[in-house]
C-alpha cells in the first residue's frame, strides 16, 4: 500500500520522478530528502532516491537504500520496481526478474513494468515468461501491430512455428482494407510470416504465400532469394533456373548463385558446361572477377588437352594474365585455395613463371612507365614472391629473391615491402620482419592498413610500447587514457590480443591478464548491446534482422575472437597455479621459476614507471586541451581504472576459479577445437573435477585420438586415477572407470608411451610430447634432455618445433639448454629466438 | 571473393576491417544499429577462398559498405548515407568498393525508396574521391572544414538515384506489359506508368487514399523510433565522433 503523503509533498514526490526521467538528479535528490524530512520512512521516495543515487555511481549505497524502502514499504509496487532496476543496474537479471515479478503482481495494470519485465526475460531468453508477458501487453494494446508481432518473434524463438504463423495471421485478418504498398512495417511482416513458414519446410506454402505478396514488396532482393530456394528445392528446375539468373543480374559476384544454378541445370558433372555458364556472365558483365575466377575451382588439369574448355591450365592462364596486366594486388590472395591441389599449384607456379619471361623478353629492362603500379612484370614477381612465401609452396630464398627483384624495380612500393616482412617473418625472424614492415609504412603514412600491420608485427617482436606508438598514429589520442583508451573504446580486440599474447612473452603476466580481460569485457558488452533492440526493432518493424541478430547473440562467443584471447588467460591462470604449488612445496620439485619471477617482478616495474609517465603525460595533455573543444575528453567519473597494470589481476588467489570463468563459454559453444578441450582438461585436473576433466579428454580423442598433448594428457589422467582412486567416491570411480577406457589401471604405461613415440617417431610434436611424457614417468633427466634436443635432427623439425624445445628445456633447467639453441641457430640463422 | 548483405554475425570481422583500415571507428551497437534499421543497405566482401583454420572460422571481411538512410533529413527528402566503406589494401583493383556502393544504392531506392545518397570523404583521399567521382558519379557539394577529428576537411558528395528509380520502373512495365499481355490488364496498373518521378515504393498510389480514411498509416509511420530508446544518443555520440 502507498503511503500517504500530504498533497504538497504528493506534487514533490511527481517532481522527484520528473527529476529522475530527465536526468537532473541534484534536484531530484533535493526534493526527495524534503520529502523524507517529514516522512523519513516514505518508501516510494527512499526508493526513488536510491534510484537517483544508483545513477550517481554510488551504486552500494543505492542498493542499501533500496532494500531499506522495501522494508518500510513491502507493499509498493514502485519499491519492487525500483529493487528490480537496481539489480538490473547490477546485471543481475535473475533477481530484477523477480523483484519486477513482485512489481507487476502488486501493480497488474502498469505498462513500464510489464515492458521493463518482458525486455528483462528475452534478454535472458526466457522464452515461456517472455510469451506470457507479450501476451499481456498484447492483450492490453491489441491495436498496436508490434505487440502482434512481438508475441510471434515470442513464440518463434522459442520453436512453436505454427504458432507464431498463427499471430500474424490472427492480425492480418483483422485488416479490414489492405496496407498501403509502401506500408514498411507491413512488408516486413508479410515476409517474416514468409521465412517462419520456411522454417517449418512446407515450401509449397512458403511460395504460394510469397507469389501473393512478391510483387510490392519492399525487400526486393529476399523475394528474389527466398523464390529461388524454394523453386529449387520443390524441384521445379527450369523456374528456378530463371529464377537464379535473375539473382545473377543483379550480383554476378555472388558464388553461390553460380552454383545453385549449376545444380537446378543438372550440369554438375559436365566441367564443359559449367564452364560455359560462367563464360555467358563473364561475357555479360566484363568487369565481373567471379564468373572468370570461379571456373578454375572445378576445371582438371589435363595433360593432354581434349577439350579447351575445359582445361584448368588454359583458364588459369587467362586469368592469370589478365589479373597480372591490370595489376589486381589480391591475385595470389584469390587463388592460393587452389594450390590444397597441388597439380594446380604447380601449374600456377609455373604459368607466373612464364608470364614473368614473357614480360622481360618484351620490355626493354628500365622501369615501367606508370611509377608505382603493380602490373606487368613487378605484378609477375609480387605473385611469385607470394607463391614461394606460401606454406605450401615455400621456398623463401626464392621468395627473398623476387622480392627483392620488385623492390629494386619499384623502390617505393609498399606491397613489396610488406611482403618482405612477411617473408622475414616465416624466417623466423621477428626482428627483421618488424623492422622491415614499418619500412612498408613509413613509404604510405596517410593508409591506415599499413600502419596496422606495422604495429602488428611490432607486437610479434615482443615491442609493446612501440605498437602502441604506432597505433597512435592513427587513434583518437585526445582522452586521457591516450591510444590505449580509444583501441578500448573502439573494441579494437586483435590489438588487445595481440598485445596480452606479447606481454605473456615478456612475462608481463598483470598485463597480459589485463587485456585478456579487457576482451573478455568486450564480449560482455556485445551481448549486452542486444538489450536496446528489444524495442527498438520492434518499433523499427525489422524483424528478420533482429532473429538473426537474437541467434547470432545465442552463440555470440563461439567467435575464434573470443576462444583465443580466453586461451591466452587460461594459460596464464594455470601457470600462475602451478607456480603457487611449487613454492608452497606441494609438488615443488622442480623451481624453475626464481629467475623468471625476478625478471617478471622487474618487468612490471618497468612497466609500472612507464604506465606513470603515461598518465603524466596524458594529464598534461588534457590540461592543455581547450575544455570547449574536447568531446568526452574528460573521463566520466567513476571509470577510472583501478588496476591499470594487471597487479591484482596477476595476484589471485583464484587463478583456477578465474580459468574456469574463461573457459565455461569455450567449452559450451566451441566444442569442436580440440586446444579448448585441452585447456578443459588443464584446468579441471588441477581443481582434481577427475569427471570433467575426462569429458574434455574424451572430446579431445573423438576429435584427433593421435594428438601429441592428448596423448600426453591421456597418460597423466591415468597416472592421477591411479593415485587418487582410493580417496574418490565410489560412484565417481566407477564412471571414471567406464569412461576412460584408453587405457586401464593395468596398462603399463611406459610401454604405451613408447608404443606411441614408435608410432609417430618421425614427427616432432610427438616425439617432444613423448620425451615430455617419458620424463613424467620418472625417466632419467639427462636422457629425456638428450631425446628432446634430439628433435633438432627430425626430417620435418621446423624452428616453431625447436622453439618449443628450447622453452621445455629451460623449463626444466636443463645443462643442454645453451647447447641446443647454439646448434638451433645454427641451422635457422635467421631466427631471432635462437640469436 | 563474394558480394553479399551483411548478416548480424559479420559484425566482429567488419569492426575489425573498420579499424585496420580507417581512422574512424564505431563499437558494434553502432554496427548493430545499422544492421538492424537498415538491414538491406549494407553489404560486404567476403574471402570465401580462405582455408579454415578453426570449425569457428568466421567469413573474413576484406571490404564492407555501412549504410543507413537518413532519420531525419533536413531537407525533407529520403536519402541514403554512407557512414563508412572500406576494402582491405591486399584486395584492391578489383572494383570491389564500386560493386558493394552499386548493391546498397540499388537497395535504397527498392526498399526506402531514397531520392539520392550522400557522404563525406577525406580531402587528401584521392583514391577514394576517385571512385566516388569518376566511377560511380557523385558530386562534390561543398566542404566542411574540419569534419574529422584530426582536423582535416571533408568533402560532401552526393548522387541522385533517379536513374536506378528509372531502371526499376522500366524493369516493373516490362514485368508488368508481360503480365498484361498474359491476362487483361487492370487498369490500376496504367497509373501507375503515368506516376512519374515518384518513388517506386510509392507506386500504389491511388489504393493508397482509398486507404487512408480507415487507417491512419502515415502518422503511425512517422513516429520517431529511436527517441528515448538508448539507441538514438548512441548515435548522435558517434556522430560527435567524427564531427
Amino acid at each position: 500500500m502507498p503511503q500517504p503523503l500530504s498533497s504538497k509533498e504528493n506534487s514533490l514526490f511527481r517532481q522527484v520522478i520528473r527529476n529522475y526521467e530527465d536526468k537532473q538528479y541534484k534536484r531530484g535528490l533535493k526534493a526527495a530528502e524534503q520529502i523524507l524530512k517529514k516522512n523519513p520512512k516514505h518508501g516510494d521516495t527512499m526508493a526513488m532516491k536510491a534510484l537517483i543515487i544508483n545513477q550517481q555511481g554510488k551504486t552500494e549505497e543505492a542498493f542499501a537504500l533500496g532494500k531499506e524502502a522495501l522494508t518500510a514499504d513491502m507493499k509498493s509496487h514502485i519499491c519492487w520496481h525500483v529493487y528490480g532496476l537496481l539489480y538490473r543496474h547490477q546485471k543481475n537479471f535473475e533477481e530484477a526478474i523477480k523483484a519486477y515479478k513482485f512489481a507487476l503482481k502488486l501493480e497488474p495494470e502498469s505498462h513500464q513494468i510489464q515492458r521493463d519485465l518482458a525486455f528483462l526475460q528475452i534478454q535472458m531468453r526466457d522464452y515461456q515468461g517472455y510469451i506470457q508477458s507479450r501476451t499481456a501487453m498484447l492483450q492490453a494494446r491489441p491495436q498496436l501491430r508490434q505487440n502482434w508481432t512481438a508475441l510471434a518473434v515470442a513464440h518463434h524463438l522459442a520453436g512453436n512455428l505454427s504458432q507464431a504463423e498463427k499471430v500474424l495471421t490472427t492480425y492480418e485478418d483483422s485488416l479490414k482494407v489492405p496496407p498501403s504498398k509502401t506500408d514498411y512495417e507491413n512488408s516486413e511482416a508479410v515476409m517474416y510470416k514468409n521465412t517462419i513458414i520456411a522454417e517449418m519446410q512446407d515450401y509449397q506454402r512458403a511460395l504460394d504465400h510469397l507469389e501473393s505478396i512478391a510483387k510490392t514488396n519492399l525487400d526486393r532482393l529476399a523475394v528474389l532469394e527466398l523464390r529461388a530456394d524454394y523453386l529449387s528445392k520443390l524441384g521445379k528446375k527450369e523456374e528456378a533456373a530463371d529464377a537464379y539468373r535473375a539473382l545473377l543480374d543483379r550480383n554476378p559476384e555472388h558464388p553461390e548463385y553460380y552454383t545453385k544454378l549449376v545444380e537446378v541445370l543438372g550440369i554438375g558433372a559436365d566441367g564443359a558446361a559449367q564452364k560455359a555458364i560462367y563464360d555467358e556472365y563473364a561475357e555479360k558483365n566484363p568487369r565481373c572477377d567471379a564468373a572468370k575466377r570461379l571456373p578454375l575451382d572445378f576445371l582438371v588439369d589435363r595433360e593432354l588437352i581434349t577439350n579447351l574448355g575445359d582445361d584448368f591450365r588454359e583458364a588459369a592462364r587467362g586469368y592469370l594474365t589478365l589479373m597480372l596486366d591490370k595489376g589486381v594486388p589480391s591475385t595470389f590472395a584469390n587463388l592460393k585455395h587452389l594450390y590444397a591441389d597441388q597439380s594446380k599449384r604447380d601449374t600456377l607456379g609455373s604459368l607466373a613463371h612464364e608470364y614473368l619471361e614473357s614480360k622481360k623478353a618484351s620490355s626493354d629492362g628500365s622501369a615501367p612507365a606508370d611509377g608505382d603500379s603493380l602490373n606487368g612484370e613487378p605484378a609477375a614477381l609480387y605473385y611469385l614472391a607470394q607463391h614461394y612465401n606460401y606454406h605450401l609452396s615455400r621456398d623463401l630464398a626464392k621468395a627473398m629473391e623476387y622480392v627483392d627483384k620488385g623492390i629494386e624495380l619499384l623502390p617505393k612500393n609498399v606491397e613489396f615491402h610488406m611482403t618482405k616482412a612477411r617473408i622475414w617473418k616465416h624466417y623466423g625472424n621477428t626482428r627483421k620482419a618488424s623492422e622491415t614492415m614499418d619500412e612498408a609504412r613509413k613509404l604510405d603514412l596517410k593508409d591506415r592498413y599499413i600502419n596496422t600491420k606495422a604495429a602488428k608485427y611490432q607486437l610479434r617482436n615482443d615491442e609493446n610500447e612501440t605498437a602502441l606508438k604506432t597505433m597512435g598514429l592513427f587513434t583518437r589520442n585526445d582522452s586521457p587514457g591516450g591510444p590505449l583508451n580509444d583501441l578500448l573504446d573502439m573494441q579494437s580486440v586483435w590489438y588487445l590480443t595481440e598485445d596480452g599474447e606479447a606481454w605473456v612473452r615478456n612475462g608481463n603476466i598483470g598485463l597480459a591478464l589485463k587485456r585478456f580481460h579487457a576482451v573478455y569485457n568486450i564480449f560482455d558488452v556485445w551481448q549486452e548491446d542486444q538489450f536496446d533492440f528489444h524495442s527498438f526493432s520492434l518499433r523499427k518493424g525489422q524483424i528478420r534482422a533482429y532473429v538473426d541478430m537474437i541467434r547470432w547473440e545465442d552463440r555470440l562467443r563461439e567467435h575464434p575472437f573470443y576462444t583465443r584471447a580466453a586461451l591466452g588467460a587460461i594459460a596464464i591462470y594455470v601457470s600462475i597455479y602451478d607456480r603457487s604449488q611449487a613454492t608452497n612445496g606441494v609438488n615443488g620439485s622442480e623451481d624453475a621459476n626464481g629467475d623468471e619471477a625476478a625478471e617478471r617482478k622487474k618487468a612490471a616495474k618497468k612497466a609500472k614507471k612507464e604506465a606513470q609517465k603515461a598518465e603524466r603525460e596524458a594529464a598534461e595533455r588534457a590540461a592543455k586541451q581547450d575544455p570547449n573543444k574536447s568531446k568526452g575528453a574528460a573521463a566520466e567519473p567513476g571509470k577510472k581504472d583501478d588496476d591499470p597494470l594487471g597487479f591484482k589481476l596477476a595476484a589471485t588467489t583464484e587463478p583456477l576459479a578465474e580459468a574456469t570463468k574463461f573457459l565455461a563459454p569455450i567449452l559450451q559453444f566451441s566444442p569442436k577445437y580440440i586446444d579448448g578441450q585441452i585447456a578443459g582438461f588443464e584446468v579441471f585436473i588441477r581443481r582434481e573435477k577427475y569427471l570433467l576433466a575426462l569429458r574434455c579428454l574424451n572430446a579431445a580423442l573423438a576429435l584427433d585420438a593421435d594428438h601429441p598433448t592428448v596423448h600426453e594428457q591421456v597418460v597423466r589422467f591415468r597416472q592421477a586415477l591411479n593415485s587418487k582412486v582410493e580417496s574418490l567416491p565410489p560412484k565417481v570411480a566407477e564412471v571414471l572407470k567406464s569412461k576412460f577406457t584408453i587405457v586401464d589401471d593395468t596398462t603399463d604405461l611406459k610401454k604405451f608411451n613408447a608404443s606411441f613415440q614408435e608410432k609417430h617417431k618421425d614427427s616432432p610434436p610427438h616425439v617432444i610430447s613423448t620425451v615430455k611424457t617419458e620424463r613424467l614417468l620418472g625417466a632419467d633427466k639427462t636422457k629425456t634432455e638428450k631425446d628432446l634436443a634430439g628433435v633438432l635432427s627430425l626430417k620435418d623439425a621446423s624452428y616453431e618445433h625447436a622453439e618449443e624445445v628450447l622453452a621445455i628445456l629451460r623449463q626444466w633447467r636443463s645443462g643442454e639448454t645453451d647447447t641446443f639453441k647454439a646448434a638451433a641457430h645454427e641451422k635457422w640463422p635467421e631466427v631471432t629466438a635462437f640469436a | 571473393m563474394d558480394i553479399r548483405r551483411l548478416e548480424p554475425r559479420d559484425i566482429p570481422l567488419i569492426q575489425h576491417a573498420n579499424l585496420e583500415n580507417l581512422p574512424e571507428n564505431y563499437f558494434m551497437k553502432y554496427y548493430l544499429y545499422h544492421a538492424l534499421s537498415w538491414p538491406q543497405l549494407s553489404y560486404v566482401a567476403v574471402d570465401v577462398s580462405r582455408p579454415k583454420k578453426t570449425p569457428y572460422d568466421y567469413p573474413k571481411i576484406v571490404g564492407y559498405v555501412l549504410a543507413k538512410m537518413e532519420e531525419e533529413p533536413s531537407d525533407g527528402v529520403q536519402h541514403g548515407h554512407i557512414t563508412s566503406l572500406s576494402v582491405m589494401r591486399t584486395h584492391r583493383r578489383l572494383g570491389i568498393a564500386e560493386k558493394l556502393m552499386r548493391q546498397s544504392q540499388l537497395a535504397m531506392v527498392e526498399t526506402f525508396g531514397a531520392q539520392y545518397v550522400s557522404l563525406h570523404v577525406r580531402v587528401s583521399n584521392k583514391a577514394a574521391i576517385h571512385l566516388y567521382t569518376k566511377t560511380l558519379g557523385f558530386d562534390q557539394e561543398k566542404t566542411e572544414p574540419k569534419y574529422y577529428a584530426d582536423g582535416e576537411d571533408a568533402h560532401c558528395m552526393r548522387l541522385d538515384l533517379s536513374s536506378i528509380r528509372e531502371q526499376i520502373r522500366d524493369a516493373q512495365l516490362d514485368a508488368e506489359d508481360n503480365e498484361n499481355d498474359a491476362a487483361a490488364a487492370a487498369a490500376a496498373d496504367d497509373d501507375e506508368h503515368a506516376d512519374e518521378g515518384e518513388p517506386v515504393g510509392d507506386a500504389g498510389k491511388a489504393e493508397d487514399k482509398k486507404a487512408l480514411p480507415n487507417r491512419p498509416k502515415e502518422t503511425k509511420r512517422k513516429v520517431k523510433v529511436g527517441r528515448a530508446l538508448g539507441v538514438q544518443a548512441l548515435v548522435e555520440k558517434d556522430e560527435s565522433k567524427h564531427a
